[in-house]
């Protein structure tokens, strides 16, 4: 057994060159296939992860929103509750305001014409009283009447007060001293041959004394000297009755309007 | 009775003679190379990974797996020179069961081609990651009375690793030999699958005892370990 130095020497190198070849064939694309795979799966491994994580995160987040969600839902409910109770409330109270105003507007407007009702009737009632008056005083001028009438209004001016007489003297005096009478029908002549007398007696003898006669005047006697004038006329009485009568209604009418207000109107 | 194939010359032209150690030789080398083309040269690195690719990514990675195993930091600086070594030698003693094929690895010149190899691949690799001073330091230490010592230690490491090799493959081819004469019939089948077995063995030790040696060389030279290189044995 010896060794052949030739071969020893040759296999040295075919080992050296069977290294070369299978670092250049075998190892090297064999552990760079691997390593690149490895890699690969390392970053699918990691990508992979990457994206669970993100899926967890994603899933914890709709799990809080949900549950929050759920809070609020309970949350909002309550709310709208609230809020249609309050509207509710609130539309019943304006109904109910709207139903107050309408019916005191109403019951406003019903005790105005009550009381416009009433004064109609008491102002139709009134009038109605006056044009019975006048009717009666009209049918019984012409009588007797008409000489009472002189008589009284004689009577006054006799009990004139002296500075009343001086005053209708004066414009006797200043107005030719003329006189005028007015009646409302004609008089008889025994009665105007009184009031002449009466007037001389009372201002001055040397007056004139016209006669005339004004059916506007209804019932009763006016004597005009100048400016002055004294009368004694159912018409002032009718007309004093009237403003009487306006006077009363006014303040029933108010009375009934303010005092309507607070009780129901009834028919 | 042929013995060592570096007798056998198959062509001789002028001075030059190609013995059937070096021409085998080069059958296992084709074989591994263009076994390793055909496959290598149809690589996938996606997940569908072909039977072929897988097969020799399982022995790559094996090979890796066990030099970081013996302590190397970083495997793939050692990759080639270790895993040639075991696939040379695995396939050699893989192919002896071809009828005719002699396995290079029972030539004692063959065998000590690779002994040498590591050898200088022992203080290569540590040179080349320590520099040329720090490895020559290592020569004298404790002392430098220890110089011839170390260096006696160097040169049977490796003729221990040589014989250790040649001993074993040409055994198995001398006792198939010595049986074949005795009993002719089944024995010599069952011998042949001892020795694919043995075959492999071999190979496995011859690589992890290389890296060994480098590993523990290393180590030494960088004085973290006491191990004496030579306690690990077969």
């Amino acid at each position: 057994m010896q060794l052949d130095w030739l071969t020893v020497s040759a296999q040295i190198v075919n080992f050296l060159v069977l290294v070369w070849l299978l670092q250049r064939f075998l190892y090297r694309p064999i552990t760079n296939a691997m390593r690149r795979r490895e890699e690969r799966v390392e970053a699918r491994l990691s990508e992979a992860k990457a994206t669970r994580a993100q899926a967890e995160d994603a899933a914890r987040q709709l799990a809080q929103e949900q549950a929050g969600l759920e809070e609020r839902q309970d949350e909002i409910l309550e709310a709208a509750r609230e809020e249609a109770k309050a509207l509710r409330q609130r539309l019943e109270d304006e109904v109910r305001d709207e139903m107050e105003a309408r019916r005191e507007v109403w019951r406003q407007n019903l005790a105005e014409e009550r009381a416009e009702l009433v004064a109609s009737l008491q102002r139709q009632a009134g009038h109605q009283v006056l044009r019975v008056v006048e009717r009666v005083l009209a049918d019984y001028a012409g009588t007797d009447l008409a000489g009472r009438v002189v008589e009284h209004f004689t009577e006054r001016l006799e009990a004139l007060d002296k500075e009343t007489r001086d005053k209708l003297a004066e414009a006797a005096r200043t107005q030719d001293r003329t006189a005028l009478v007015q009646t409302s029908t004609v008089i008889e002549s025994a009665a105007r041959a009184r009031l002449t007398r009466a007037i001389h007696e009372t201002l001055s003898t040397d007056i004139e004394v016209d006669y005339h006669e004004d059916p506007r005047m209804i019932f009763g006697v006016r004597l005009t000297i100048g400016d002055h004038f004294l009368e004694w006329s159912a018409v002032r009485y009718l007309d004093r009755l009237e403003a009487e009568f306006g006077e009363i209604i006014e303040t029933a009418s108010l009375a009934r309007g303010r005092g309507g207000q607070g009780e129901r109107a009834t028919t | 009775m042929e013995i060592s194939p570096d007798t056998q010359i198959l062509y001789q032209w002028g001075d030059w003679r190609l013995n059937a150690t070096v021409a085998f030789t080069w059958v296992v080398m084709g074989v591994l190379v263009v076994g390793s083309w055909a496959i290598t040269a149809r690589l996938s690195e996606g997940e569908t990974v072909s039977r072929w690719q897988m097969f020799l990514e399982v022995i790559v990675e094996t090979i890796r797996a066990q030099i970081a195993e013996v302590g190397a930091e970083t495997p793939d600086r050692f990759l080639p020179f270790v895993g040639t070594l075991f696939l040379f030698i695995a396939m050699a003693n893989l192919l002896a069961i071809i009828p005719g094929f002699q396995p290079p690895t029972g030539s004692l010149s063959t065998t000590a081609a690779l002994a040498i190899c590591v050898l200088m691949a022992v203080p290569l690799f540590t040179i080349a990651r320590d520099g040329l001073g720090h490895f020559l330091r290592g020569y004298i230490r404790p002392t430098p009375l220890m110089l011839p010592f170390n260096i006696i230690a160097e040169a049977s490491r490796t003729v221990a690793l040589a014989i250790r090799l040649y001993g074993n493959v040409m055994s198995g081819t001398v006792i198939a030999g010595i049986l074949v004469s005795i009993a002719p019939f089944f024995f010599p089948v069952l011998l042949q699958l001892l020795g694919l077995l043995t075959g492999f063995v071999q190979a496995y030790i011859f690589a992890i005892l290389a890296m060994v040696y480098i590993a523990s060389a290393s180590r030494t030279r960088g004085g973290t370990d006491g191990t004496p290189p030579d306690s690990k044995g077969d």
